[in-house]
């Protein structure tokens, strides 16, 4: 129980079901497979692109250019991409490969040039948002209908695509983490030096964590096209911030080497929850980012209060 | 006697070493044989870590020729330098923190189940085993390395180097933190009966004169001389060392002097976590040693003196006056003030991005201080006294830290307690993991210090020091106060007895 007190992702999963079960109490139909499906729909871009960020958090860096993929992958599904299972699926490879592309400019930059991440991620995610700005330079286009009804739907009116695929992405986290390059990760955000020594290969850790980050901003841009069903050059701009407060509350420390994917989604899907709830209350959507705030000072908070419990129990 | 050529495991001939203007090492020559222990002594900044980097692959020489059993050597990296045979143990411990004992022991081949999958329980399975082998099966191989005292990680450290079954082992001060070096002490009798060579780099004499046969000294960068150990006196080995002979005369003060003052410290039923009432006074002008094994409580009692952890029971009082410590900042503004150096400067004390003179000037900066700003000439002058009291070259103080020696470092942080007034100090193992010379320079300051009529309590490893510096010495033992000793019943093996819980009795 005490090291399950200091793990960040515990917590916030905990503060998740306690905020969940004030909604259902408040509204009943927030357990149907509709409402369900509707909030994982409009939650998945946020955790994918916070899963994607949590890789590199974990390395110790910082990853900026999430906005700026998530805006090309949102202009391209709009505007290049066509109706039909075969051209959603090219669309997905193209979104993801320029995801992984930019991800691997990233890592290549920090890893074996050596510049630091805040710096380097800003100009590329400079760069990308402009890509992003040539392709379509005013919202309009539409997304095509098989991926924007398609992947919005629910299966047998039981279970949400979207949490499919939220569950899919965890699943291979769990195993990613128990491979050597998932340790490795941990390895490198705690100590460089001593990783080295270890027989780990730095530079190739880091790049692989960019890279994968990069894949994910890709791919949390194709299901936000999924859900606004339209292009907008600036449509990942809101996610810069909202990602790394999702990681924050998720459990996983910035100084890197603690936390994990499981923990940023969880943590996404939280501030989502508060929106929804605020929103439910009849709150005025401008005071939505002043309670996202306090709610993310008071689960950092509790995180690390029950850190220390844990660590002072275990002495 | 001349050994037959193959019975050589590293051969250096005429290795140099420069970091752009800075030369490390000059011109270092040394051979090491089959089942041999060698010891490699010199001050801090003589070469001697720049040598084991260069050995252990993670640095290349810029010229020389080193060659390990027979082969020329010459590792592009620490992963190569093990596949030829060299393993090492740094004094900087090279552990991973966030991960296991079990994964920092394995990397970088930890056991799959499925193809890509690392299997915890062959981990931890593996791990056991390397662990029983070597004597620390005490040690839970599912621990977070973490959560470790520095002894046990230290002990982690050693095991790592030895399971990869070198020819060459090395290292780098082992038994800095450990308490019991008896255990280290039968690992290398055994790997040295097996023919692995190992490299023994200690800053303690008494321990290098029982393991190794022959040591090199280097001095600035070279190798000075190999001797046979059993042959040449200690003063010569400094003088080989240091270029000096420094003071071995210990004064301690005037005993009768010391009892008609009232006490600068004193401490009642102290408790808490594996503390359980420790009572003792310090007086004034005194220099009071603290022994006892590792996690005897020693650490708990010198955090709540320091202000870091606060007291469950019992009270503190200082000069007559009741306190409670809240912060190291609140001790040190208390009355006379109490001063601490920490176990780890590493990651306790130091600040390596800043300079030399900006870590000794932190905790009196408020002193130095004009219409808010920090005055630079005071701070200057200030610290420049400071740096002569410890023996701090005055050409390190702008100097960022990093770039020090330990015991440079170390000296820098004793400066800082110094600087900041307080009259009472508390020192936990000042001198671990520094060279002869600065020890004796931080034993001088200890007895100038309380010469002034400051008072000390140190802890210390090591048990000669705590002899030779101390005029009592508090004996703790499973959280309790197990002696006291004055200065006429101190010996060593009185204080290690009782430190291991048998009665002063026993130790006769």
């Amino acid at each position: 129980m005490h090291a399950a007190m200091g793990n960040g992702a515990f917590i916030i999963s905990a503060l998740f079901i306690i905020l969940y079960t004030v909604y259902a109490v408040w509204q009943p139909s927030a357990l149907s497979v509709s409402d369900l499906t509707d909030f994982f729909n409009n939650t998945l871009p946020l955790a994918i692109a916070a899963a994607g960020g949590t890789f590199v958090v974990l390395t110790r860096g910082f990853d900026l250019s999430v906005a700026g993929v998530i805006s090309i992958a949102n202009v391209i599904m709009a505007t290049k991409i066509g109706e039909g299972p075969v051209q959603a699926l090219w669309g997905l490879v193209l979104v993801c490969g320029i995801g992984l592309l930019c991800g691997a400019v990233n890592g290549l930059l920090v890893s074996k040039i050596g510049l630091q991440s805040i710096a380097s991620s800003l100009g590329t995610m400079i760069i990308t948002s402009g890509i992003a700005l040539v392709l379509l330079d005013a919202p309009g286009g539409t997304v095509s209908e098989f991926v924007s009804y398609g992947l919005m739907d629910d299966i047998a009116g039981i279970v949400p695509i979207t949490g499919l695929i939220a569950a899919a992405l965890i699943a291979i986290w769990l195993v990613v983490k128990r491979t050597d390059i998932g340790i490795a990760v941990y390895a490198v955000g705690a100590d460089e030096t001593a990783s080295t020594l270890a027989g780990i290969n730095v530079v190739k850790t880091r790049f692989f964590a960019y890279s994968i980050a990069g894949a994910l901003y890709g791919l949390a841009g194709y299901m936000l096209s999924a859900q606004t069903a339209t292009g907008n050059p600036n449509a990942g701009n809101p996610f810069l911030l909202q990602v790394f407060a999702a990681i924050a509350i998720g459990g996983t420390s910035f100084r890197g080497g603690h936390g994990g994917v499981v923990g940023s989604m969880v943590g996404a899907a939280t501030l989502m929850l508060l929106q929804k709830l605020l929103f439910t209350a009849g709150v005025s959507s401008f005071y939505t980012g002043l309670f996202q705030g306090v709610i993310m000072i008071v689960a950092v908070l509790i995180a690390a209060l029950s850190s220390r419990f844990s660590a002072a129990g275990a002495r | 006697m001349t050994m037959p050529q193959d019975d050589i495991v590293l051969d250096v001939r005429n290795v140099a070493k420069a970091y752009g203007p800075t030369v490390a090492l000059r011109d270092v020559s040394m051979q090491v044989r089959r089942g041999e222990v060698h010891a490699l002594l010199g001050e801090n900044g003589a070469g001697k870590s720049t040598l084991v980097k260069i050995l252990s692959g993670v640095v290349e020489p810029d010229s020389g020729s080193i060659t390990l059993n027979g082969q020329p050597y010459r590792p592009r990296g620490f992963t190569a330098a093990q596949a030829a045979g060299v393993s090492t143990a740094f004094q900087e411990l090279s552990l991973l923190p966030n991960l296991t004992v079990g994964e920092n022991l394995l990397l970088p081949h930890l056991p799959k189940s499925l193809p890509g999958i690392v299997s915890k329980r062959r981990v931890f399975d593996a791990a056991r085993e390397i662990l029983a082998e070597y004597g620390g099966s005490d040690i839970d191989p599912a621990r977070i390395v973490e959560t470790l005292s520095l002894a046990e990680k230290q002990r982690v450290e050693i095991i790592r180097a030895i399971s990869r079954h070198p020819s060459l082992l090395i290292l780098d001060e082992p038994t800095a933190a450990l308490a019991e070096p008896e255990w280290l002490f039968s690992l290398i009798a055994r790997l040295s009966a097996e023919g692995c060579a190992v490299l023994y780099i200690s800053h303690r004499l008494a321990e290098v004169r029982r393991l190794c046969g022959h040591s090199t000294v280097l001095r600035s960068g070279a190798s000075i001389a190999t001797v046979k150990l059993t042959g040449t006196r200690d003063a010569e080995i400094f003088h080989l060392m240091v270029g000096v002979v420094p003071d071995g005369e210990s004064q301690r003060a005037d005993i009768r002097s010391l009892q008609t003052t009232p006490p600068a410290l004193r401490v009642r039923d102290l408790a808490g976590n594996s503390l359980r009432g420790v009572s003792f006074d310090l007086r004034q002008g005194e220099v009071l040693g603290l022994a006892a094994l590792e996690g005897q409580g020693q650490r708990e009692l010198l955090r709540m003196l320091a202000g870091l952890d606060p007291c469950r029971g019992g009270s503190i009082e200082l000069q007559g006056q009741p306190v409670r410590l809240k912060s190291p900042g609140h001790a040190l503004r208390t009355g006379m003030g109490i001063g601490f150096v920490p176990e780890e400067r590493k990651t306790e004390g130091i600040f390596l991005g800043m300079t030399a003179e900006a870590n000794m000037s932190l905790s009196v900066l408020d002193q130095l201080k004009r219409f808010c700003l920090v005055d630079r000439s005071r701070e200057q002058s200030r610290v420049a006294a400071e740096a002569r009291r410890v023996d701090l070259d005055e050409r390190y103080i702008p100097m960022p830290l990093a770039a020090l020696s330990g015991g440079n470092q170390q000296k820098a942080l004793i400066g800082r307690v110094l600087l900041s007034g307080a009259r009472v100090l508390v020192l936990f193992d000042p001198t671990r993991g520094v060279d002869v010379g600065t020890k004796q320079v931080i034993h001088r300051v200890i007895r100038n210090f309380t010469a002034a009529g400051g008072s000390v309590l140190i802890y210390s490893t090591e048990i000669p020091e705590l002899v030779k510096l101390c005029d009592r010495c508090l004996v703790i033992y499973q959280g309790r106060v197990t002696g006291l000793l004055d200065q006429p019943q101190f010996s060593e093996s009185r204080l290690v007895a009782m430190a291991t819980g048998h009665s002063m009795e026993a130790a006769e």
